[in-house]
């Protein structure tokens, strides 16, 4: 399917078309255009200040756009609160250095969103949060504060606490970056898990065995555009641009 | 394979650690530094033994009148003589438990603030903060208890420094976040009325605050209505007080990392549940020193009360001074007096702090 007709599909539950932001009069995202399926695993690749972490950053509107449109799962992100506030229940997000709430233990960090946003009973709001943070694999934590927790548990429960809000979409901002070589692949292990029970997923990250293993289309962006994208196997071995193939022999090679 | 061994950890050694050590590395380090620390012993011992003597073994502290004072040493029989009216002022004697009743609510919920189960203590402690000014006020004035109406002018002494710098914070504290966040806005208007509100009070004395209390508050007030001194001053002090304590905030504001923000808009949080939930406790957190530091700026800026002629402790203390059965000249005592009473507040103040700091500091590993 060619990305570039403008014709919706019931199964998209992302549609970016042209897609333009600006800093200033900085041109940081050109014309984007990208659909995304649901339960699609997408990871977005590229070197830094290429735009990746701002094109996912406005799927859920921590970044503006001038000009362009998003819809997500059927609602037009315009500048509406209303509009805002319910795509944002509807999309979780993990980011590189965590943001848990320091003065909220890891049970209350997970709890907080359901109980205010979604004004769950606190009881059910807890049981849900114990599920998760098993899921997780860190139910004997849930008492402590992040501060006393390893970045990559620190990672885990921010999972957890994305999916205690029950999304349909997860977006991933570098979720393995300001970890330690031992802890990334505890980090991975969830993602990988959560991959396979098909939720849709877009991820900015660099851990090409990731990319490899779940994905089903890799994108690669650079200067604040799309140049390459493709499903990992193609990808990897045969790309068609020569900007991702240096970037490619730069990240695979050293 | 070759199995990995950690060594067991040893004490330091004996000539690095325990008091002797301490006194060495400290105290006579070099020839320098023990010429400095046996000329600094020595001041020591020729200045303390005549003050201690004064203010202590040759103090005269029996006695009701200013006869009793016959040693040479300090009169203490003066402060103990009036220790009723710098502490209450001309507050009638048989109502004094309303004052007493008071201080004890006060130090309740102080208390309260820290020691009740976590779950309810901070809905608990802030509705008892934002009630006490009006209890207070009801209490210590009489008329909405049915008690006998104790007139404003009546009130002073050190409990009334305690009760203006209190309920001027309690008031101030709600306003001056308003004001930070208002200049952190987006909207312009707020912004600048914001912006000139915060430097109008931070850049103007306190003086001269007082002295527009007092004289052009009344003008904007309608006509024939008599806001009473007290309330006037009440306003002044609140105004004052937040204007320092909303720059207080706004450094509060900047020490929040912006992911904490973008954590609680993706999952969902409204603007003002974003602002209560997540950023006020940190800005709190951060900012709780300089609150303190304001706060104790404040309490003692209270005693400038005098200059309008409220009777606050000071000002107690020169009528005490000035009066003819004690004309003996006891200010040394008088004001040592006072320095006491505001410097121990202030420090168990600042003892407080650091309790609720340690308290509140969560991102130490246990």
């Amino acid at each position: 399917m060619s990305a570039a007709k403008p014709t919706a599909d019931a199964e998209d539950v992302i549609v970016i078309e042209n897609l333009n932001k600006w800093y200033g009069n900085f041109h940081v995202l050109r014309d984007i255009n990208l659909r995304v399926k649901k339960g699609e695993r997408i990871v977005i690749c590229g070197p830094s200040g290429s735009g990746k972490s701002t094109t996912i950053r406005c799927i859920n509107r921590l970044e503006e756009f001038q000009e362009g449109s998003l819809v997500v799962d059927g609602v037009e992100m315009i500048d509406d609160v209303k509009n805002i506030e319910t795509i944002r229940k509807d999309v979780g997000m993990v980011f590189q250095h965590f943001n848990l709430f320091p003065h909220l233990t890891i049970l209350e960090n997970l709890t907080l969103g359901p109980i205010w946003v979604q004004k769950k009973p606190k009881a059910e709001a807890e049981a849900t949060a114990m599920k998760y943070l098993e899921r997780v694999k860190i139910p004997d934590q849930a008492d402590k504060y992040p501060g006393q927790l390893s970045g990559g548990q620190q990672q885990r429960v921010a999972i957890a606490r994305s999916l205690c809000m029950n999304p349909n979409i997860m977006l991933f901002d570098e979720p393995t970056s300001a970890l330690d070589p031992e802890m990334i692949k505890e980090v991975l292990d969830v993602m990988v898990e959560l991959a396979e029970e098909g939720m849709t997923m877009l991820c900015v990250t660099h851990e090409m065995g990731f990319a490899k293993k779940v994905a089903d289309r890799v994108i690669f962006m650079d200067a604040g555009q799309i140049v390459e994208e493709n499903e990992p196997n193609e990808f990897f071995n045969n790309p068609q641009n020569e900007r991702t193939k240096l970037f490619l022999s730069q990240i695979l090679n050293h | 394979m070759k199995e990995f061994e950690p060594v067991p950890a040893r004490p330091a050694p004996d000539k690095t650690v325990g008091p002797l050590a301490w006194m060495k590395e400290n105290l006579f380090s070099s020839l320098l530094n023990s010429l400095v620390t046996l000329a600094v012993m020595a001041l020591l011992v020729y200045y303390i033994p005549p003050v201690l003597d004064w203010a202590f073994f040759s103090a005269n502290w029996q006695g009701t009148s200013e006869d009793a004072c016959v040693r040479e040493g300090a009169c203490w029989v003066f402060v103990n003589a009036w220790s009723y009216q710098f502490f209450y002022g001309t507050y009638p004697v048989e109502e004094i438990w309303r004052i007493n009743l008071m201080l004890v609510l006060l130090a309740l919920v102080i208390l309260a603030s820290f020691t009740l189960p976590k779950h309810i203590r901070l809905k608990a402690s802030v509705i008892a903060w934002l009630v006490l000014p009006l209890v207070g006020i009801a209490l210590l004035d009489g008329r909405l208890l049915g008690l006998p109406v104790v007139s404003t002018d009546l009130w002073g002494g050190f409990t009334l420094n305690v009760f203006m710098a209190a309920a001027s914070i309690i008031v101030a504290f709600p306003f001056s976040f308003l004001w930070a966040l208002g200049r952190r806005s987006n909207m312009p208007f707020i912004r600048s009325v914001s912006v000139i509100f915060i430097e109008f009070f931070r850049g103007v004395p306190v003086l001269s605050l007082f002295f527009m209390g007092s004289v052009m508050l009344p003008l904007f007030f309608a006509e024939g209505t008599n806001v009473d001194k007290l309330i006037r001053v009440w306003i002044v002090l609140i105004f004052f007080m937040s204007g320092y304590m909303a720059e207080v905030f706004r450094g509060g504001f900047a020490a929040v990392p912006s992911g904490q923000y973008e954590a609680a808009d993706s999952i969902g949080l409204s603007y003002w549940q974003k602002i209560m939930l997540i950023i006020l406790p940190q800005v709190i957190k951060v900012s709780l020193p300089n609150i303190l530091a304001t706060f104790v700026m404040l309490f003692k800026n209270t005693t400038f009360l005098l200059i309008i002629g409220i009777p606050e402790v000071v000002q107690t203390l020169q009528t005490a001074l000035s009066n003819s059965y004690w004309l003996g000249g006891h200010a040394l005592e008088g004001y040592l007096f006072v320095f006491l009473v505001f410097w121990s507040s202030c420090f168990s103040m600042s003892l407080l702090a650091r309790r609720i700091e340690r308290q509140m500091n969560t991102d130490k590993r246990d």
